[in-house]
């Protein structure tokens, strides 16, 4: 295990990681305690006078329009599905490429299984029509 | 590389993308058949594995130096084979029931077939798996393509609401168990299950290692629907179409059990003094809640999904009979006798029921529907008979032997303990509950003529089954009673099953 994960392999009970990680909990603190400060202040200090148009909500400093909840067309998103599923494909690849000449034949098959399988996964796509922008 | 040793799942992932491809060629009308051709694969799967010499060892496909596991993580053993077996089962008795319920989720057919079958796939390396890893990607195959098939009928805000919640409440379990499984993995330096055999090099080691257990049993309890990982079951049953909570009810639930029966073989006499309390506290937990909230439940699906909850507390009392000392008694073995009879009764019922269901008209599945059923259709009320009594535990059907040996097995482990007898006591009180419960569905479906609100008075015309779903029907009906009345073919075959358990 230790060649794997060095410092699992570190931990023993004389060691001082305690202490390291009592540091972490008091970074903690602090940084939630950094928020809350001023939104307790602000909520404490500020003056309140609402009106009519500071409760309203805004977007970039303009007034809103209509209803948020209006359908819109997100054609994109087999786009974006297919484009994830290459993406995590080089994620598997590219070790596997930098270790090439290491690995045995079993490597060779698996990732060819892998590429034949995202393959098929493209070919369906497309004889469906989903890349065709309509 | 023994590709015998994989052999099953090759043959189900290649026909689940033969479906997809054959999807591109056949026209609308003929989409139906691909799931015709699906169950006719599958069935052809089961009759040759049924057949199949056995394939004990193999090698991994990386074999090389440098990995993490030693071996292939991967076994076909007895135990492999009879849980593959019921999944073959559950996914045909499934993909038949789509066929018919496929005027309902109109379009895709070919992508829920697919999808069915990859489920499959995984559930099916579940029961093999032997090192975490395999568990881990095996459950997660099962889960991705539950959340797909769950929120099938995207037009629906219901099936949606199933599908978002199974996704989200799925993805916080996944973490769970993973970084469970990192924890295991940082105390004993191995992923297979069988270092959970030996001690840790120190006492640190050994914190991180039983905190890594008790996150891989709460991140499969969600698989298994475990109080208090429960709490996404009603409305991911009710959301769901009605095959798919078929297949999470009986498929998913088994996986995960297969899955705990592995993990808990292999584990240290003290670490099984640990599982022994929390699974008692998790069984005895999940059979009270699932019994009182199926209590007031007058959707069908609902309440199908409570009493599944009930039932996995049963199985785990079979569970932490598998967690007894080793050498104290023979009922290690015993419990997973008994969980293994008890889920193929399980499966049986659950699928003769969701069929039923399939087969009824109206949007919801209010107790109403059921109204007058044993006029409309003599047949589907015979069998919903059937299962809802098999699932109550009474006999002669299977469902009783299967409660009576997990009630047994775990009183012959905790007689030892009296303090744990309050065990009993919830499990008996959870059947007598239970018996409440489910003869309010027969109450439906004899006595619950004329007062159903908001349907018309005169709706008494018979329902058409079709003849293959008539088949089946018939077929689950007089599976539960033949081997409700005579057990022992299938007991002895379970022998072979439970060896690894002696």
């Amino acid at each position: 295990m230790g060649d794997v994960f060095p410092q699992l392999a570190a931990i023993s009970p004389d060691d001082a990681h305690g202490a390291r990680y009592l540091l972490l909990a008091v970074m903690g603190v602090v940084a939630v305690g950094f928020a809350v400060a001023p939104l307790l202040l602000s909520a404490l200090v500020a003056p309140r006078k609402p009106s009519e148009i500071k409760q309203s909500p805004f977007e970039c400093g303009l007034e809103s329009k209509g209803d948020a909840w209006v359908q819109f067309r997100v054609q994109y998103y087999l786009y974006a599905l297919a484009f994830v599923i290459f993406d995590v494909e080089v994620v598997f690849i590219y070790p596997w490429a930098a270790a090439f000449t290491n690995l045995s034949t079993g490597a060779l098959v698996a990732m060819g299984v892998f590429v034949l399988l995202l393959a098929e996964g493209l070919a369906y796509l497309w004889i469906k029509g989903v890349l065709s922008w309509k | 590389m023994n590709v015998m040793l994989y052999s099953m799942e090759i043959a189900m992932v290649l026909s689940g993308l033969g479906i997809l491809m054959l999807d591109l060629g056949t026209p609308a009308r003929g989409k139906r058949d691909l799931g015709y051709l699906a169950a006719f694969l599958m069935s052809l799967l089961l009759l040759q594995s049924v057949f199949m010499p056995e394939v004990q060892d193999g090698f991994s496909l990386l074999s090389s130096g440098h990995s993490i596991t030693e071996g292939p993580g991967y076994k076909l053993d007895a135990f492999a084979r009879y849980f593959k077996h019921l999944f073959l089962l559950a996914a045909i008795l499934v993909l038949l029931m789509a066929v018919d319920f496929a005027g309902t989720l109109r379009a895709r057919l070919a992508e829920f077939f697919a999808l069915v079958l990859f489920a499959l796939t995984g559930m099916s390396a579940a029961a093999s798996a032997t090192n975490f890893i395999t568990l881990f990607v095996s459950i997660e195959l099962i889960t991705v393509s539950f959340y797909v098939l769950t929120s099938f009928q995207r037009g629906q805000m219901r099936s949606l609401e199933a599908g978002v919640k199974y996704l989200i409440l799925g993805a916080a379990a996944s973490a769970v168990l993973v970084y469970g499984i990192a924890l295991v993995y940082g105390a004993t330096g191995s992923m297979e299950f069988a270092a959970l055999g030996k001690a840790c090099p120190s006492a640190e080691h050994d914190h991180l290692l039983r905190l890594g257990l008790l996150l891989v049993i709460a991140g499969l309890g969600f698989k298994i629907a475990a109080f208090p990982f429960q709490i996404w079951v009603p409305d991911v049953y009710q959301g769901a179409p009605a095959p798919v909570t078929a297949f999470l009810a009986v498929g998913s639930k088994a996986a995960g059990f297969a899955l705990l029966m592995r993990l808990c073989h292999h584990l240290r006499p003290d670490l099984r003094e640990l599982t022994l309390t929390v699974l008692a506290a998790l069984a005895g937990a999940t059979i009270l809640y699932g019994s009182l909230c199926a209590l007031r439940q007058r959707n069908l699906k609902r309440l199908f999904g409570y009493a599944g909850i009930a039932s996995a507390g049963y199985l785990l009392l079979g569970l932490l009979a598998l967690n007894a000392q080793p050498g104290a008694s023979p009922s290690g073995a015993q419990g997973c006798h008994a969980m293994m009879f008890y889920l193929a009764g399980y499966l049986i019922a659950v699928m003769a029921a969701f069929t039923v269901l399939c087969h009824l008209d109206g949007e919801d599945e209010d107790l109403s529907v059921l109204a007058g059923l044993h006029a409309r259709s003599p047949l589907l009320a015979t069998v919903l008979t059937l299962s809802v009594v098999s699932m109550a535990g009474l006999p002669p059907l299977m469902g009783f032997l299967g409660k009576f040996l997990l009630l047994q097995s775990a009183f012959e482990v905790l007689s030892p303990h009296p303090a744990q007898l309050w065990l009993m006591v919830v499990a008996l009180g959870g059947v007598v509950i239970s018996l409440y419960y489910y003869f309010g569905i027969l109450r439906a479906i004899y006595w619950g003529g004329g007062i159903s609100p908001g349907r018309p008075a005169g709706e008494s015309e018979a329902i058409t089954v079709p003849p293959l779903a008539r088949l089946l029907l018939i077929a689950c009906g007089l599976i539960l009673l033949w081997v409700g009345i005579f057990p022992q073919a299938l007991l002895e075959w379970l022998g072979d099953a439970v060896a690894l358990f002696r």
